[in-house]
């Protein structure tokens, strides 16, 4: 019962962690200069689209990206539609993507990349921000990016042996 | 291989986009008061929020709390020397304001309700938006507790914004440095003669706060404080802003833009205080007023 919800469980607490604890610790409340948005929950979405196929990507991505919606930001619809459809795209369970750590990594940060350049297009065209490409790219996206990539490489490989138990277990399961 | 997107799934995008379309133009409308789905989900989250930030906020202010008692020293020697000028003030007070309440006897004013008054209630700070596109802090208080929308938002430093939407038992606060166009509070400076603007959202590049459309005879100084001014009909009088550190003519010439350091603290929130107002205010009396036309 716990594993097969696990990924769901897994999700929601990461979801709660990025606007709750990360938000008391958050590096640029402290005197950082540059922002650091954490997108750990789209990570460990795609990493589980990835290993258990573009339907759970699809869903998971429609079901929190609702939840980001309501809870985090004021214009519904952006996220559903940003997370449901790049989990949708990059969610690509091909033997050959599972195999290689490092070709799930790629596609992983690609998302992440993905994501927050929708997200600024969308804000702008919203008009909700007034930001300059510029400093969004040197105070917001690189850094944004760099922190992101440093998390997703150190857990990846615990992460694939994880997905892979799983997998084991659910085929004694069924 | 087949072609990656198909007839079927090409209709199935437009059709999402055509959802995205309508569900941002339908949360862009203006006042518009919480759903009851996003009511559940807010609250529903909102208590396992409140569980993961209980704890976050003790650690960090266990923290705070050990740099704290590094300068305590400085600090108190510097607290002791106000307290002698404290005791004097206490009689001014006193003296200035039984002396206003025999000047309002003595000129008949009947108003009953003060634009300072007001009711204070406490809550706890449980999220914050990650993507920073947006100033919104959400607390553990909503309509059961008496929450009601544009109530001012404080902490002990100064005013930090005002609630923007409310759900049953959780609530979400618009900082005053949110940048949205309708962000905007009446205030005043505190001074020789009271001058008149709006707060209207932060300065990025410097981190100040735009204090606008003050009256361009006015006389600003740097390190004037500035307050609400009650006016807006909503929040209550005197409570701080911040203060002046400095001003310019707008862009047309016309009207004065002044910046102001807040002097709350907007990132280290944990506990906040919701102000209600008492005086009435103003939709109340149009409120009756139609409500009379109608019977």
């Amino acid at each position: 019962m716990i594993i097969r919800y696990s990924t769901f469980i897994a999700l929601f607490i990461l979801f709660i962690l990025e606007g709750t604890v990360y938000q008391v610790f958050a590096p640029d409340f402290h005197g950082f200069p540059y922002l650091l948005i954490p997108r750990w929950m789209f990570m460990l979405l795609l990493i589980a689209g990835i290993y258990r196929g573009r339907g759970y990507g699809l869903f998971y991505g429609i079901i929190f990206g609702v939840f980001y919606d309501i809870i985090y930001s004021q214009v519904l619809g952006v996220y559903t539609f940003g997370m449901g459809l790049l989990a949708y795209l990059l969610c690509n369970s091909i033997p050959i993507v599972k195999k290689n750590l490092s070709l799930i990594i790629l596609s992983v940060t690609l998302g992440v990349v993905l994501l927050e350049y929708y997200v600024y297009g969308m804000m702008t065209l919203l008009g909700k921000t007034e930001l300059s490409h510029e400093i969004f790219l040197s105070k917001r996206f690189f850094p944004t990016m760099i922190m992101n990539f440093i998390i997703l490489a150190i857990l990846a490989f615990p992460l694939r042996r994880w997905f892979q138990y799983f997998d084991r277990k659910m085929q004694d399961f069924n | 291989m087949s072609p990656f997107f198909s007839n079927k799934r090409l209709i199935v995008l437009l059709v999402c986009m055509i959802i995205l379309v309508a569900l941002i133009g339908y949360s862009m409308s203006d006042r518009r008061a919480l759903s009851w789905p996003e009511q559940f989900v807010t609250d529903t989250v909102g208590s396992v929020q409140s569980a993961f930030s209980r704890p976050a906020h003790f650690v960090a202010g266990f923290f705070d709390n050990i740099s704290d008692m590094r300068n305590l020293y400085e600090e108190n020697k510097i607290l002791k020397s106000h307290l002698d000028e404290y005791a004097s003030l206490q009689v001014e007070l006193n003296d200035l304001r039984r002396r206003n309440d025999e000047l309002e006897g003595a000129v008949d004013l009947q108003d009953d309700f003060e634009l300072m008054d007001y009711t204070v209630r406490s809550a706890l700070v449980i999220h914050r938006s990650p993507d920073r596109w947006n100033e919104q802090v959400g607390i553990n208080k909503g309509a059961q507790d008496g929450i009601e929308e544009n109530m001012a938002v404080m902490t002990s430093g100064g005013l930090i914004g005002k609630i923007d939407q409310v759900s049953q038992f959780s609530s979400s606060i618009q900082l005053l440095s949110d940048q949205d166009v309708t962000n905007r509070i009446s205030a005043m400076v505190d001074g020789d003669d009271s001058v008149y603007g709006f707060i209207e959202g932060i300065d990025h590049e410097t981190g100040y706060l735009q204090f606008t459309k003050i009256d361009i005879e006015a006389e600003l100084e740097d390190g004037q404080t500035v307050s609400t001014s009650g006016l807006g009909g909503v929040f209550p009088k005197n409570l701080t802003i911040g203060e002046i550190v400095d001003y310019e003519y707008d862009e047309f010439g016309l009207t004065q833009t002044a910046y102001v350091e807040p002097s709350a603290d907007f990132y280290h929130l944990d506990y906040v205080m919701v102000i209600e107002r008492s005086a009435p205010t103003i939709d109340d009396d149009i409120n009756d007023d139609s409500g009379d036309d109608e019977s």
